[in-house]
């Protein structure tokens, strides 16, 4: 179990982390010019109403004490009050966990599912039509925005042909698979096009290793070489490369969260951004830091329970 | 779990969720349920606490005034109060309410009444008391008796207990759970109540089973859904998801009319403007004002902003408004005219940097249009795009030389719109312009207090004119609404105060 010893470690480098973080977005947000009590009550409200409420929430105080105040707070587990919507961060931030975590998952369901299936065809025979196919579609896939894909994707499969809804998150599991098979299509086509040319390339040069050869020398079939032996041993890149791509998507569902009308973290980032809401924005960037550096610890178990030559 | 097994199990999840067969919208809705998509998101369900459009309009939906307005506004009906009476001094108002109760079946009192103007028009976080500065005193004479003391004559009081923050709440209840639990979970007098409120997300309403108006509202229930993007909205809209929406875009309203859907745009209260800043260089110059004034073609703005929808500005309300100057023609550009005043105010290069939100399209449209107009007078307008609160903020201290902004009326009376667009006097400075004409000031005063009719219309008409001669601010455009309705929506109308004033009749056919 020692080989776990260090990995098991990690969560502890996510102290330094958070306290850096924490403070890199307190400081930018303060820097970003704008006045969030202006916005939330409407331009037309009275001064005497914004002072008040500027003061009930602590913005008239220096910033350094501000800062003070809010990781007291936190180390409480106490997130702050959300400006605009004049409730505890976390409430909010938990309502928009759900869907979020749910894209998530489903986009890369559909991711891996549509790269195992791509790259084997495609490496089975490297340079037939069926390659070229796939590596079209990789280009394609690769080169195409989200927010555009997924215009194209409403227009044809919700206004067309009526398959499925153009938003929304839904209430029951069938209901939710349904209501995020589009959003969760957008991402899958974005993200399948890196993991497919990355698992193909690996499946290619493993198929030439020397113990695929042996394993044909001595009459195994084809098949079982390649789904028995090549194929597991190609999956370690691709899984580090699925870290990478959880990471990144992590902050990045904002365009198809917000093309597809998905009430998620990614939505109320933005909206949080554009009303100046400081908690949410620093609340929400402490989740998907955490988020990321979960991921990473989950892929570095994965990669050690799969491959015992790992020793980290 | 054995490799391969893993694989086959993930592979079979993935084929299930990819079927479409399972689960045709779990989601309970009454079919008589109106979902409406909001560009902006509900902040709060407190009256007293906003000025926020989206808030606006359901806190409109849920909480009944004392009088009710017609669709268009222009007729007031009896609401929550069945009668009342005005002293011969104009001071005194007396309300005698209808028999009503809350959405939880508690009456609706004279010390409900009391209590929520008196909240609305002293509580310091009152966002918008400005209406009713004239509101001395709301007291409670019996249980159906309300009396309000004025401290002056104040022709414009009636209108005004029509806006949506002179919503009736509860005594009891606000008192129980505190403005910050009310502002979540209100009970409401209006013809609808919350059952959810799923933040970031949607509001969903019910019909209020204890409304007063017999028989109404038609609607079993209301969802308001935030969709920010003004593409998905549309979609959703053509998808059936909603059933109407608030700002379409222009470009695509033709076209959704073209498949049937009620696109006709309806009359706002809006005002699209380019503030000047009259406390610095350039605009503290009459001539220079003039001279801008003249170089801009408003209906050249109005055509490529609006695509012909909106109308170009002459006087600095909305048309909708009464006692609107009609006399007063729309600028026309003249460039040699401009260039002489130009000449005989000593600036002949002169520039100016115009401040304007980033990322609002029709925006950065109409600063170009000037800034190129101008150009022909020999004009340089410096566009400067700056986040919107940062916008609102040079505004308020003054730090600005002009900057387009956007405004529109709660009440047809003209009081409150040039108060707020031209009342040196006011807190506002004239729309952070610092624009201050006593004479305007004095007949903005004189007009309050006239009584309806001729006298108050040339009262109006006057300080209308000199705002006009003076430039106090340039006007450019009046743009409709741009909601879009299904064809299943019937009589719903958003009025030029930004009130659904009639959604208690509003039904949904097929």
């Amino acid at each position: 179990m020692d080989r776990f010893a260090f990995v098991l470690r990690r969560p502890l480098q996510l102290v330094p982390v958070l306290i850096g973080i924490s403070l890199v977005t307190f400081i930018l947000v303060q820097l970003m010019p704008g006045d969030p009590v202006r916005v939330m009550l409407g331009p037309r409200a009275s001064e005497e109403a914004i002072r008040i409420v500027r003061a009930r929430y602590g913005l008239d105080q220096p910033i350094l004490l501000q800062y003070g105040y809010y990781i007291v707070n936190v180390l409480r587990a106490d997130f702050g009050r959300s400006l605009a919507f004049r409730a505890p961060v976390i409430d909010v931030i938990l309502a928009r966990l759900v869907p979020t975590v749910c894209l998530l998952v489903y986009g890369l369901v559909l991711s891996v599912a549509f790269t195992v299936a791509l790259s084997i065809a495609a490496a089975r025979r490297p340079g037939a039509w069926v390659d070229q196919t796939v590596r079209l579609f990789c280009v394609a896939g690769l080169g195409l925005p989200s927010f555009w894909l997924g215009l194209m994707l409403i227009m044809l499969f919700s206004l067309r042909l009526k398959l499925f809804p153009v938003s929304g998150f839904g209430d029951s599991l069938p209901d939710v698979l349904w209501h995020l098979f589009l959003p969760a299509l957008t991402i899958a086509i974005a993200v399948t096009p890196i993991l497919t040319r990355n698992l193909r390339a690996t499946l290619v040069t493993q198929s030439a290793a020397d113990y695929a050869v042996a394993g044909r020398s001595k009459g195994l079939s084809e098949n079982y070489v390649f789904f028995r032996h090549v194929f597991p041993n190609s999956l370690l890149p691709t899984i580090s490369l699925l870290g990478i791509v959880v990471s990144f998507l992590i902050g990045g569902t904002v365009v198809v969260e917000t093309v597809f009308n998905v009430p998620g973290m990614g939505q109320l980032m933005v909206r949080a951004v554009l009303l100046r809401d400081y908690f949410i924005v620093q609340g929400v960037t402490l989740f998907f830091a955490v988020g990321v550096v979960l991921t990473s610890f989950v892929v570095d178990i994965v990669t050690v329970a799969l491959d015992p030559r790992v020793k980290l | 779990m054995h490799r391969r097994s893993f694989l086959q199990s993930a592979a079979s999840i993935a084929a299930v969720s990819a079927s479409p067969l399972f689960g045709r919208r779990a989601r309970a809705q009454g079919k008589n349920v109106l979902r409406m998509g909001f560009a902006d998101e509900v902040l709060t369900l407190d009256p007293i606490k906003t000025v926020y459009g989206p808030d606006i309009l359901i806190q409109g939906i849920m909480f009944s005034r004392l009088l009710r307005a017609s669709a268009d506004r222009k007729q007031l009906f009896p609401g929550l109060a069945a009668s009342h009476e005005i002293s011969e001094d104009g001071k005194t108002y007396t309300f005698k309410l209808a028999d009503a109760k809350f959405s939880d079946g508690s009456p609706i009192t004279a010390e409900d009444v009391a209590f929520s103007y008196t909240r609305m028009r002293f509580q310091k976080d009152s966002a918008y008391a400005g209406p009713f500065t004239a509101l001395e005193k709301t007291e409670a004479v019996d249980s159906k008796t309300v009396v309000m003391h004025l401290n002056k004559k104040f022709t414009p009081f009636i209108q005004n207990v029509e806006i949506w923050n002179s919503g009736i709440v509860p005594k009891a209840a606000v008192e129980q759970l505190g403005d910050d639990k009310f502002a979540q979970t209100p009970v409401s007098s209006g013809p609808f109540r919350l059952v959810e409120w799923k933040k970031g997300d949607r509001v969903i309403l019910e019909k209020n089973p204890n409304y007063y108006r017999p028989g109404l509202p038609y609607l079993d229930g209301i969802e308001i859904l935030y969709v920010p993007d003004d593409n998905t909205r549309v979609s959703m809209l053509r998808a059936g998801e909603i059933d109407m929406l608030l700002g379409a875009p222009y470009q695509l309203i033709s076209q959704l009319a073209a498949e049937g859907f009620q696109a006709t745009p309806e009359p706002s209260s809006i005002i699209n403007e380019l503030l000047i800043n009259h406390s610095t260089e350039p605009f503290n110059n009459i001539q220079v004002r003039q001279a801008v004034s003249l170089g801009i073609d408003r209906q050249a703005i109005a055509d490529a902003v609006t695509l012909g929808l909106g109308k170009p500005a002459s006087s600095l309300m909305a048309p909708v408004l009464n006692y609107f100057n009609t006399d007063l023609p729309v600028p026309v550009r003249d460039v040699a005219k401009a260039k002489e005043l130009l000449a005989q105010a000593g600036k002949p290069n002169l520039s100016f940097d115009l401040l304007i939100s980033a990322g609002l399209a029709a925006e950065e449209r109409t600063a170009v249009l000037i800034q190129s107009q101008l150009a022909e007078v020999g004009v340089t307008a410096n566009i400067t795009k700056v986040d919107s609160t940062q916008e609102w903020n040079s505004l308020v201290d003054g730090t600005y030389q002009a900057t387009l902004n956007w405004w529109y009326n709660e009440t047809p009376d003209p009081d409150i719109a040039l108060r707020w667009a031209i009342w040196g006097a006011g807190e506002n400075k004239s729309y952070y312009t610092r624009y201050n004409s006593d004479k305007v000031n004095e007949l903005l005063e004189q007009g309050a207090a006239a009584p309806e009719g001729d006298g108050r219309k040339a009262i109006y008409y006057e300080a209308q004119k000199i705002a006009y001669e003076e430039v106090a601010q340039i006007g450019l455009f009046y743009p409709p609404y741009r909601n879009v309705y299904s064809p299943k929506v019937k009589d719903m109308k958003l009025n030029p105060g930004l009130q659904f004033s009639t959604i208690d009749e509003v039904k949904l056919e097929g």
